[in-house]
């Protein structure tokens, strides 16, 4: 491998993984305050990408596109946690399980009737659609910069929020020990309810900003998902340090798999996340 | 009695006579027969997984795993071109499919809740793609078997795979077999320390058990009886693919045993069989039918507290 080639490969892995933490920290921040396991998190992703579509279509205007999807999606997640998951908090993980896999046939069947079932796709932005020439023949497009750059700086923005707000501060507590909370006078709740919106929010943001760079197909929800939780175990659970590392870990071991050794490549970050819990039973950085 | 809630014996008495008369109603309609035949093959399935997550607290995302390898082992096992024993093959597949997992289990077993549910899924995951990625077992599009056993003991053949109808009496006898069985494994002494476990680790490790030990052996014995599961769907398709180990053939098991009751082992029976009787009418009825199945699954989480059978068992043991 050229030293420009494992460059390219290194950013890419890195880019992959940012992408990755951006839906993950939703999943393992629900998980981590509300006890919650959503099944339905990949697709808020998969709804992401086709709101983003259907809206650059509307309006000619990728950002204008992005900020709609992203209040759209924070809506749904009001709406969902207001009328499905607030049901679910004296339930066991199982009933957790069954009624959000209900959630994905809901929302499969939804994009199948809006959208259909052909793949789509969101042309990338005009300002960004250059490419960052690294040698003669390797270059690098500038989206693909722009999105490890919005991810990074939705990051830092979420470890401000958690360590430095009152938000934060009631979401660590809600954390560690749900009904002090309530004895304090704290309307539990309600902010369940903005966890829940911020969570769902963070996975339709991922699925708009990816949407340019991959084609948008139904089943996307699925196949993110299933990286999303390893990413979440690999970290431990409940984790937002952990889902970062858990991330950067999954993207990078995917995507130097697929070219030192394509034939493992699909199996890798599964072998990796074997490993990690063979040695660790409850990931890196469990609480 | 060995079963011992009278919405069990109910549903016994109605369900497998109902069952055993059901091919004599659709004689000419043989499509019927086979598709009640693949419910029955995965009610089995179900059932095995429906032991471990509810009786013996192991929930698992990874079973998927030995339905597949069910079918695999035996492509690995048997000659292409020539007839072999019937039940000599099902004993080899569930011993070799019951030594893969005393392996997976040994490990996996370290862990547990989510940790547990994902490490299986990883496990699975290497199966699957194993299988889809490698030539000699055709990749995605799997296996297909040109000979079926006979099934013939000491010379005398009783039934003929080749027929549907017999097919399908094979397939009802082994799922009577398998909720016999594990009803006589529940009442065993064996299956008093599993539920104890289930009900309280520490204090039957406190008891002298060695919890790890009675855990790897229900695990063993569900994997097998889930290989056993996938053998019988692999002989009555004729073929083996890796589909059969992808993540949502575990979660569809998964949403048929806490639909039917979880840990309530005829609930299995009863989760597959509503299931798939809702997925196959809705497909009949509308291009949409995963909205409509959707939302009936949500709903029934909010109205039945424990499954179908929970909510039988309310209406029918109030006293």
């Amino acid at each position: 491998m050229t030293t420009s080639l494992f460059f390219v490969q290194l950013i890419n892995g890195l880019q992959y993984g940012l992408l990755l933490f951006l839906i993950a920290s939703g999943l393992t921040l629900v998980f981590g305050v509300m006890g919650i396991l959503n099944l339905a998190h990949g697709s808020m992703y998969m709804v992401g990408a086709y709101l983003a579509w259907y809206f650059v279509q509307q309006t000619d205007s990728f950002t204008l596109s992005a900020l709609i999807s992203a209040i759209i999606a924070l809506l749904i997640g009001i709406v969902v946690e207001r009328t499905l998951i607030q049901r679910l908090y004296r339930r066991n993980h199982l009933d957790q399980v069954l009624l959000t896999i209900g959630m994905i046939f809901v929302f499969n069947a939804l994009q199948s009737i809006l959208w259909g079932n052909d793949p789509l796709g969101v042309q990338v932005p005009e300002a960004m659609s250059a490419a960052i020439p690294l040698t003669e023949v390797v270059e690098y497009p500038v989206y693909r910069i722009f999105v490890a750059l919005v991810c990074v700086a939705i990051a830092a923005v979420m470890y401000f929020m958690i360590n430095r707000t009152r938000l934060g501060m009631l979401i660590r507590a809600g954390e560690s020990n749900r009904e002090m909370v309530e004895c304090l006078g704290i309307d539990i709740s309600r902010l369940y309810t903005i966890v829940f919106a911020i969570g769902v929010m963070l996975a339709a943001v991922a699925g708009v900003i990816a949407a340019p760079m991959s084609s948008i197909v139904p089943g996307m929800g699925e196949h993110v998902l299933i990286a999303c939780f390893v990413v979440v175990v690999i970290g431990g659970m409940g984790s937002i340090k952990g889902a970062f590392i858990g991330a950067l870990l999954v993207g990078l071991v995917d995507t130097f798999a697929s070219v030192l050794l394509p034939q493992l490549s699909s199996m890798m970050i599964y072998i990796l996340m074997a490993f990690i819990l063979l040695i660790k039973p409850q990931g890196l950085f469990s609480s | 009695m060995l079963f011992n809630k009278r919405t069990e014996r109910y549903f016994v008495w109605v369900f497998f006579p109902l069952a055993l008369l059901m091919p004599l109603f659709l004689e000419q309609n043989t499509f019927y027969v086979s598709k009640l035949t693949t419910v029955m093959i995965f009610a089995i399935f179900v059932m095995s997984l429906d032991y471990l997550v509810g009786r013996c607290g192991l929930i698992t995302l990874g079973h998927a795993m030995f339905y597949g390898l069910g079918g695999y082992i035996f492509v690995m096992i048997a000659p292409e071109y020539e007839a072999v024993n019937f039940w000599i093959y099902t004993f080899y597949i569930c011993a070799i499919a019951a030594a893969v997992a005393l392996v997976i289990g040994f490990l996996v077993l370290r862990t547990s809740g989510i940790y547990m549910i994902m490490i299986t899924l990883a496990f699975a995951q290497m199966a699957y793609y194993f299988f889809s990625d490698s030539l000699d077992f055709g990749g995605n599009d799997g296996v297909f078997i040109y000979v079926k056993p006979d099934t013939s003991i000491f010379g005398l053949s009783l039934f003929d795979l080749e027929n549907p109808v017999h097919f399908y009496y094979l397939c009802l006898l082994s799922l009577f077999n398998t909720l016999f069985f594990f009803r006589l494994v529940t009442r065993s002494r064996f299956g008093r320390v599993i539920d104890s476990i289930h009900e309280n680790p520490g204090r039957t490790t406190a008891l002298g058990y060695n919890i790890f030990l009675f855990r790897l052996m229900a695990y063993t014995l569900a994997s097998a009886l889930g290989a056993y599961a996938g053998y019988l769907f692999t002989l009555q398709y004729g073929f083996v693919n890796p589909s059969m180990l992808a993540w949502t053939t575990s979660g569809s098991a998964l949403v048929m045993s806490i639909l039917g009751g979880i840990g309530t082992l005829y609930g299995a029976i009863l989760g597959t069989l509503v299931y798939e009787g809702l997925h196959f009418s809705l497909e009949h009825l509308t291009e949409h039918w995963l909205l409509f199945m959707g939302a009936l699954i949500i709903l029934m989480v909010i109205l039945f507290k424990n499954g179908i059978a929970g909510y039988l068992e309310n209406l029918l043991e109030r006293r």
